[in-house]
């Protein structure tokens, strides 16, 4: 998820973000992996599908990667990163740039 | 971590990498490096070649570094939290496999090579009763 996210940064997510309103393409999420549901991931909305989200990583080097996650149902979006809070020098909103 | 950053942390863990999990585990890639290992080992013994006693180690060496990353394969990318539901020992098998071949990295103890091929065929059988090359493995087309 790099340049928006780095190894390490510790963020906080509003639980509620997308329960008043659905994610958005260009919307950052926390969802579920559905490859395994134990697994928590945080990327960007690229499409929005009948079958669910297409999500992908603000990396350039990796687009594609939505192709291999498959499409991510509604219901396994768990929460809205908004806020990082650590480290101090980058504290600040986290970016939720449209594609 | 100090009590303040400690307080801070997030309670759950995200990841944003992007990887690209291709879903192929197999513990044989393992179990063949670590023949080649045993195998090595009885050449080494079997030979008064020096110069070919010395590429033996090297090449063991190698063959044993591919087992050990093979089993942290399995170990960090293949198994999942129900898995060691079924099997309790796991973390603990797979611990001791890495370990195991470490140790026949540095010896020429063909007893050492045997334990590291159990320690696999363990880790192979939880694998084959999670799944096994059902579900990670690709068909081979019939010949």
């Amino acid at each position: 998820m790099e340049p928006t996210l780095r190894d390490g940064d510790w963020l906080v997510v509003d639980l509620g973000g997308y329960v008043r309103a659905a994610p958005q393409v260009g919307d950052l999420v926390l969802a579920r992996d559905p490859r395994a549901t134990e697994r928590l991931l945080i990327k960007r909305v690229a499409a929005s599908r009948a079958d669910g989200l297409m999500l992908a990583g603000d990396h350039a080097a990796h687009a594609p990667e939505s192709e291999w996650l498959g499409p991510v149902a509604r219901e396994a979006v768990i929460g809205r990163p908004w806020l990082r809070y650590w480290p101090p020098r980058r504290i600040g909103r986290v970016s939720q740039r449209r594609i | 971590m100090n009590l303040f950053t400690r307080a801070l942390a997030p309670r759950a863990t995200a990841h944003a990498h992007c990887d690209i999990p291709c879903g192929i585990y197999d513990p044989q890639q393992a179990r063949i490096e670590a023949e080649s290992c045993y195998r090595i080992i009885e050449k080494y013994a079997a030979s008064n070649d020096e110069l070919f006693r010395a590429r033996c180690i090297v090449v063991k060496e190698e063959r044993a570094e591919l087992a050990k990353h093979h089993i942290d394969v399995m170990w960090h990318d293949y198994f999942k939290p129900e898995h060691l539901e079924k099997f309790p020992t796991l973390h603990e098998t797979c611990w001791k496999a890495a370990k195991q071949a470490s140790l026949v990295k540095r010896s020429l103890d063909i007893a050492e090579a045997q334990k590291l091929l159990d320690l696999i065929d363990k880790i192979d059988h939880m694998w084959r009763e999670t799944g096994g090359a059902t579900a990670t493995r690709m068909q081979a087309a019939a010949a």
